[in-house]
């Protein structure tokens, strides 16, 4: 830590002193890179952290630099109130633009913000108010009382704070709640729904991000420059930046600016060879894509992961800890059930995969669902959790209908789930995975991230305390700073766990928690969904293992080619000859199952 | 009611470059599921090497045409080759990748032709035919007709031959592919080899219409790829009718807005999007992003 | 004689063992089933013989040939079919080019019309829906579809996973049905599977597969009234 702040320090001694060591033409170039860095940082916000494809950045600068250089000299309005203005049409710009995220994903996302762009230069060239290809000149010295902005050594000084304050805005939001959201997002936008983040929200929050920051250099763009004209805003100039997105890594906002730096100077190098410069930086693009896909921010821990192998495995193996159980309630006395679900079938073109099915779960209660592979238990899953809307059916979850809500409105009205083939946040860390399914405050509220910063981040200490608490009783301590892909996946399995009981839910889905786990963990899992029970949550699991379903839940429906077929307690099901007809062939003839396990209940 | 006419066969030329260009992207995705934003580059390869063929090498339009094919076709190969580690993993990536090959293509036209553009004289020179008081271009025709000829080829080679079957079979799954034998990799190859050439193709035949300069391919490429998502990605029907679709919607906003044309392109397109994501033709195809 | 004989097969997905050292043979003309409950490594097991996933493998070996450094996609041409879970037709085409793709690895000629007309024969819902789009058919059908497109490369060893998953009882007896016809014919079949009376009634001894290992082996008629068995499958 102490070694950071003073590094820190030393960047910023550096930066103040930089324009003593640099002719008038060195310190222009500087300024340019502090505005492309700016751009950078708000396309890494939106495509890095956020997953959100965006080719208009480029647009955004442009919409900034045109509002500031219209707003003053047509209107004749003061270049600071034109520049607050101009953001403000930015970030209108934006969220337009960012609104086909809403329906749209990856390379449709890629194709529509591109066209957006384009239409936007097609508008400036021909508009007359935008000066046509001429574009607009005698844009107005910036005044500051007492500074003479018209100076680039000056200027030097107002555009590095400001990239100063907007990058560390930018890593405030990546570290804390909203990043962490929006890198969920990213890596597994269906997880982070079912875990109660509001997807849509958290898009439109990547565009109004990239478009503030695009905004913001355009108005210093405006402001240095004091010309602005079409071709500064066109497509060659939106692949540079993304090529220093790219090439500095999207997924670290310094990266980004060392892209940023980095790109910028290898074209002022090549100034007299541009196109050798563009085939040269086109290329890197490509090689860094198939070979360093985190780019430069990836190179620092590459080379420290190769030197710690070099070293051999130093470090202590971390180890999973016992389950504390959870303190036991006594059982609301509700009559109600807290899921009823009615009718449901779903038909994937022509195919049924659920047919008229319903079910009704008590609180307290935990309810297995057993059937052949392919009998519709997920899909019954997904539609209960919202992830399909039921094709014909209704669903009721806590006395109200909730048929085909958003997967996030069901995690908030309390229903929290787990997947078959284990969905955790990829580039996150197992604590990282938690905190996101602590975290039960809307995305709306992240105003305060201007407004009250300091609030933000007493509430994420207050989180990071609440996620210790949940790793510790689920034994994870010792994993909490690991990638979960680096876990074994009996571990990983728990992760997924801890994390949907960290969304505090009423009610717990379980897709085949047990898959691939050995005896053992068998046994503890079983442990661990009991003492969930106990704490007040009710849960209902899909599992293939029928040991465990027949010893853990009180209730068991059966499922076959989309029906029930069978409902009630284990031992009236385990006798039922249409479920050993339809789990186990009929040649397991009922006196040959086995008696029921004698595990405690 | 003249002036509408004549304003849709106005578009229907472009249009049918816009269907060349959006069957390249169409055939690349459906059979690899890549979306090749090198595309519109490579168009712009094309119609620089047919031109030069045609106008410096001195070659008959026909013989031009063939030979910036086979060339853009050996280009697709190399971008294929290049990203091959990334297919059927992840997408994003490898769309940044062409992406970037795009910003290489772009580089080298002007390296090699200079920034600057050239006219192409039309090689048909026949009088405009006259139709019930319309006027229609007879290269127009010849356009159209190629463009006719081209799918029909394109189709009969998906439906009917054994190495079409086996490039659907690769898109829709590439493990049972392998595992009945057919050599993905390869397969991929010359689906990336063929939409180049179709991008030649298109870039060959665009330059007697429009003006050849660095940045034909980028609007081309854009509008053909909106074109592919607008008749439902992945669709040959598709490509075809989004392609005149543009072609005709093009050539109405030019006619009412003039310079704002673009804007107004781009932003109907938008809507439409968002209103239907699966475009005219398209289903099962939109979700493997 | 055998026809498959496996030794040493490993399969590492991410830092997770999916199978362990496991080895096995098929004899030629036999049905040999793996059992287990999921998750146990029975796919991945499949999987790593078509070289489909990475594996390391001491021995792989069909009949004398030595198959271990063979890509996933000339094991065809060395006669291994494959029927995927899940049955992966190729849903945009339609019936009769998913069987023709199937003899992707040979010639299409008059033998391969031939073979065809046997497949049809062999499934006669087939021939009635030739020219409908796979991913149009039930899933019996396409289990069935499945099937013939791996019969239509002439495999002399027929590796299957899972047939039955979300086929009816009834379906699952016309899969068995077929399942003994092949084997009457002298196909060698390799046959993963969860429904334990398809498997015991289809095959003449198993391996039961436990976290990625065998933990038993015996003949069908043996395993089929083991208690042990019950206990690892079915997890009681």
């Amino acid at each position: 830590m102490r070694y950071r702040i003073a590094a820190l320090a030393v960047i910023a001694v550096a930066a103040w002193l930089l324009p003593y060591g640099l002719d008038s033409y060195a310190i222009h170039v500087v300024n340019i890179i502090l505005i492309f860095s700016i751009l950078a940082v708000g396309l890494g916000l939106c495509m890095g952290i956020g997953g959100q494809v965006n080719l208009a950045q480029v647009a955004f600068f442009g919409v900034g630099a045109y509002a500031t250089a219209i707003l003053t000299t047509k209107a004749g309005w003061g270049f600071w109130v034109s520049a607050v203005l101009a953001v403000a049409a930015t970030v209108v710009m934006g969220l337009l633009v960012g609104t086909p995220a809403l329906r749209v994903q990856s390379h449709y996302l890629g194709i529509v913000t591109l066209g957006l762009a384009l239409a936007f230069t097609n508008w400036v060239t021909n508009a007359q108010i935008a000066g046509g290809a001429e574009g607009i000149s005698a844009i107005p010295v910036p005044t500051i009382p007492g500074v003479d902005l018209s100076s680039e050594y000056l200027y030097y000084y107002l555009e590095l704070i400001i990239f100063a304050v907007t990058l560390a805005f930018g890593l405030f939001i990546v570290r804390t709640a909203l990043g962490r959201r929006m890198r969920a997002m990213r890596d597994d936008a269906l997880a982070a729904g079912s875990l109660g983040a509001e997807v849509p929200v958290l898009r439109m929050t990547a565009f109004l991000l990239a478009s503030i920051y695009g905004g913001i250099a355009g108005v210093l763009y405006a402001g240095l420059i004091r010309y602005v004209a079409p071709e500064s805003f066109s497509i060659a100039n939106m692949f540079l930046l993304l090529a220093m997105v790219i090439i500095g890594g999207r997924q670290s906002l310094v990266g980004c600016v060392a892209g940023a730096v980095v790109l910028y100077l290898v074209r002022e190098l090549l100034v007299d060879y541009p196109t050798a410069a563009q085939i040269g930086y086109g290329s890197v693009v490509v090689l860094v894509v198939v070979f360093a896909p985190t780019g430069l921010a990836g190179l620092p821990p590459r080379i420290r992961q190769a030197l710690r192998r070099r070293r051999g495995g130093a470090g202590e193996a971390a180890r999973l800890g016992e389950f504390r159980p959870y303190e036991a309630v006594e059982a609301a006395a509700g009559d109600e059930p807290i899921l009823v679900a009615d009718a449901i079938s779903m038909h994937f073109r022509g195919l049924k995969a659920l047919d008229d099915v319903s079910l009704s779960v008590d609180p307290g209660e935990i309810r297995g669902i057993v059937g052949p592979n392919g009998s519709g238990k997920t899909t019954l899953f997904n539609v209960i959790s919202g992830l399909y809307r039921p094709t014909r059916g209704r669903v009721r979850f806590r006395g109200r209908d909730a048929t085909g809500l958003a997967p996030y409105r069901l995690a908030r009205a309390g229903m929290s789930r787990t997947f078959q083939n284990l969905r955790l946040f990829g580039d996150l860390t197992v604590e990282e995975n938690v905190l996101v399914a602590l975290d039960r405050h809307a995305t709306w509220q992240s105003w305060r991230y201007v407004g009250r910063p300091i609030s933000v981040l007493r509430r994420d200490r207050d989180l990071h305390r609440r996620a210790g608490e949940v790793l510790d009783r689920y034994g994870l301590r010792e994993f909490a700073a690991l990638p979960p892909k680096s876990l074994p996946y009996g571990i990983q399995r728990r992760v997924e766990i801890a994390r949907a009981m960290a969304a505090a839910p009423a009610l717990l889905l379980l897709d085949e928690p047990a898959a691939g786990l050995n005896g053992e963990e068998v046994r503890q899992l079983s442990e661990i969904v009991r003492s969930i029970r106990d704490s007040g949550v009710t849960v209902i699991v899909i599992e293939h293992n029928m040991g465990l379903v027949m010893s853990l839940c009180e209730r068991i429906t059966v499922l076959a080619s989309g029906k029930v077929i069978a409902e009630g307690l284990p031992a009236e099901v385990a006798q039922n000859p249409a479920v050993i007809e339809a789990y186990l062939g009929d040649s397991m003839s009922s006196d040959d199952l086995p008696t029921l396990p004698e595990v405690a209940r | 009611m003249q002036v509408f006419f004549q304003t849709i066969i106005g578009g229907v030329s472009l249009g049918a470059i816009y269907a060349l260009v959006a069957l390249g992207f169409s055939l690349v995705y459906r059979t690899m599921g890549l979306v090749n934003f090198a595309h519109g580059n490579v168009v712009t390869v094309g119609a620089y090497l047919a031109s030069t063929f045609y106008l410096t090498a001195k070659l008959p339009f026909a013989v031009a045409m063939v030979v910036a094919i086979v060339v853009t076709a050996a280009i697709g190969l190399v971008i294929e080759r290049v990203l091959r580690p990334l297919e059927n993993r992840d997408f994003d990536l490898m769309l940044i990748g062409t992406i970037g090959f795009g910003i290489v293509l772009d580089a080298l036209v002007i390296m090699i032709w200079g920034a600057t553009g050239r006219a192409v004289p039309s090689p048909v020179q026949t009088a405009p035919l006259s139709l019930f008081g319309l006027r229609i271009r007879t290269y127009d025709l010849v356009v159209l007709a190629i463009a006719a000829v081209a799918t029909v080829l394109l189709v009969l080679f998906l439906s009917r031959t054994k190495r079409g079957a086996a490039m659907q079979a690769v898109a829709m799954d590439h493990e049972a592919a392998t595992a009945v034998g057919i050599h993905v990799g390869r397969s991929n190859a010359i689906a990336f080899m063929i939409g180049a050439g179709l991008a030649a193709l298109a870039g060959g035949l665009v330059g007697p219409l429009l003006y050849v300069n660095p940045a034909l391919g980028g609007t081309l490429g854009i509008k053909g790829f909106a074109a592919a998502i607008l008749g439902g990605f992945g669709s040959i029907p598709g490509a075809i009718v989004g392609g005149l679709a543009i072609g005709i919607l093009d050539s109405f906003t030019a006619g009412h807005f003039q310079g704002y044309s673009e804007l107004v392109t781009f932003l109907v397109f938008t809507v439409i999007i968002m209103i239907r994501p699966t475009g005219v033709f398209g289903e099962r195809t939109v979700n493997r992003a | 004689m055998t026809a498959l004989s496996v030794e040493g097969l490993t399969v590492h997905y991410g830092g997770v063992c999916a199978v362990r050292d496991l080895s096995f043979e098929v004899p030629a003309g036999e049905a040999i089933g793996v059992i287990g409950a999921n998750g146990a490594g029975k796919t991945s097991t499949l999987k790593a013989v078509m070289g489909l996933i990475p594996r390391k493998v001491g021995k792989l070996r069909l009949g004398d040939l030595d198959l271990s450094r063979t890509s996933s996609r000339d094991m065809v041409r060395h006669g291994i079919g494959y029927v995927p879970e899940g049955r992966h037709v190729f849903a945009g085409l339609p019936v009769e080019k998913n069987l023709l793709l199937g003899a992707y690895a040979r010639k299409w000629n008059a033998e391969t019309r031939a073979t065809l007309a046997e497949v049809y024969e062999l499934f006669p819902v087939l021939g009635e829906m030739r020219h409908r789009l796979a991913g149009a058919l039930s899933g019996g059908q396409q289990q069935m579809l499945a099937i013939g497109r791996a019969l239509m490369s002439r495999p002399r060893l027929l590796l299957l996973d899972e047939p039955s998953m979300g086929l009816s009882p009834k379906l699952v007896e016309d899969i068995l049905a077929v399942l003994l016809r092949l084997r009457g014919e002298g196909l060698s079949l390799l046959l993963v599977e969860q429904n334990a009376k398809l498997t015991f009634e289809a095959t003449s001894s198993c391996l039961v597969v436990e976290n990625g290992e065998v933990a038993m082996r015996d003949t069908s008629e043996k395993l089929r009234h083991d208690p042990r068995v019950r206990q690892i499958y079915l997890g009681l």
